[in-house]
């Protein structure tokens, strides 16, 4: 009996479906096993029906449930609750649904500044209202999956690489528990490090870090922080290139932009990262910004619109 | 007359100055609030700005880091890595919505009991003026 799969996409940008495809042949080996009976993204099927009863979700019973994308409209969160109850196994699927990813960032705005910025630009005429019917309200904040409902397995990534998709599909088919490596991009980078160095500020991205700094007695290439680039491996987890290659942006000489979402669950990549910077004599105030170091995981109230609170004294 | 807020004030102490310190204070009898919840660490550059975040997640009123006199590290230069960390973790939780006074880095010396004892009563008293810390407000 194949285990059944229901997908379902929130506040998301279709990437992580397209991570599914991109099993090549083991997506025929994942079909032998599972059966996929609803995923709007990738076949034609809706979450209600659209001619007789619109306003009601109505989803298929699966057995695993893949939701990717964060929490933002009212209808979103709907979606979410609705994808609970008729799934045993809920996937967060992808780093909106597990840290809030790159929609999060609105985090760091009002939600009125927000509504403002898109329906009242300074080249436009000022709209009346914005609009209320037939489009969803919007929510407080944009919340991560587990912020809402309950979430058995999380699968960070943007989007998460097809091997972990597999493994841990086969591994749910199975009944076997399913973990992905706690290790920072920096366990498996081949980058060569020499040590502290002499790095006093961070340059901006407007050089490109060089490749071969070595000569033939040394293989590889210096790690980007050494060369005094903001790399944000040692704050993110690892995972990036799959079960066997190295991490897909570095070797794209590109340094890591922290996608897989911190290394603990439950940690804050803008702390940790300043935190190191910091240690390692690196002026952290000659930073432009640093609120981006979350932008793959401003959920959980890790990223709020400034300011705040009003310092007291 | 509601009863008086008691502050949880968690502190990060270092083994060779701050602590002894601390123990000076009680072996001289002197008098403080008894909200602090003293952590011996090795050094204060061992703290990571984690453990302060996970002390006001934990609800913690307040959170004080205490090491030795810039200078006087036993590790050398431990408490410098300390005033770059407060520094970050003054920054995060101002953005997280976490008073910054609500944080502090001081240095007291293994001969400074008396003076142990005023910051204690000093931040404590500052804690209850400003209130229980609302986790995730």
């Amino acid at each position: 009996m194949p285990i059944k799969i229901a997908g379902e996409s929130l506040n998301a940008c279709s990437g992580c479906e397209i991570s599914i495809l991109d099993m090549g042949e083991r997506l025929l080996t994942l079909l032998e096993f599972a059966t996929i009976v609803h995923l709007p993204l990738l076949m034609d099927s809706k979450h209600c029906d659209r001619k007789n009863n619109p306003q009601t979700v109505k989803l298929p019973k699966a057995d695993v449930g893949l939701i990717s994308g964060n929490i933002k409209t009212k209808e979103n969160l709907e979606l979410a609750q609705a994808m609970r109850d008729s799934c045993d196994f809920i996937i967060a699927f992808g780093t909106c649904a597990t840290h809030g990813g790159i929609p999060a960032l609105a985090n760091s705005y009002q939600s009125d500044d927000l509504l403002g910025h898109c329906f009242n630009t300074v080249g436009t005429d000022k709209a009346d209202s914005l609009p209320s019917d037939a489009v969803p309200g919007l929510m407080d904040v944009c919340y991560a999956l587990d912020e809402h409902i309950r979430v058995d397995v999380c699968l960070p990534g943007c989007p998460p690489h097809p091997d972990h998709i597999f493994r841990a599909l086969q591994s749910i088919e199975k009944k076997e528990s399913f973990s992905l490596p706690e290790k920072s991009v920096c366990d498996n980078c081949p980058a060569s490090r020499d040590g502290k160095g002499q790095v006093k500020t961070l340059k901006r991205a407007l050089e490109l870090p060089q490749w071969r700094v070595f000569d033939d007695t040394k293989e590889g290439f210096k790690c980007f922080l050494e060369q005094g680039f903001l790399c944000m491996g040692p704050v993110t987890r690892d995972g990036c290139g799959g079960d066997t290659d190295q991490a897909r942006c570095i070797m794209a000489q590109v340094p890591c932009r922290g996608c897989y979402g911190p290394v603990k669950k439950e940690g804050n990549q803008r702390l940790a990262m300043l935190n190191a910077l910091a240690s390692n004599d690196i002026d952290i105030s000659s930073l432009p910004e640093t609120l981006s170091m979350l932008r793959f995981s401003g959920g959980h109230g890790l990223l709020r619109p400034l300011p705040r609170i009003k310092e007291s004294e | 007359m509601p009863p008086r807020f008691e502050p949880v004030i968690i502190g990060f102490l270092c083994n060779w100055c701050s602590y002894t310190g601390a123990d000076l204070a009680g072996v001289a009898r002197l008098q403080y609030p008894p909200n602090l919840r003293p952590i011996r660490v090795m050094c204060t550059g061992m703290v990571h700005p984690d453990l302060v975040m996970e002390a006001f997640s934990q609800g913690a009123d307040g959170v004080m880091i205490m090491g030795c006199h810039p200078g006087e590290c036993h590790y050398l230069e431990g408490n410098t890595k300390a005033v770059v960390r407060a520094e970050v973790i003054s920054i995060i939780l101002r953005d997280i919505g976490v008073d910054p006074c609500r944080f502090e880095l001081k240095w007291i010396s293994s001969a400074e009991g008396s003076v142990f004892a005023e910051l204690i009563t000093d931040f404590t008293m500052r804690m209850q003026k400003l209130g229980p810390h609302k986790v995730n407000p």
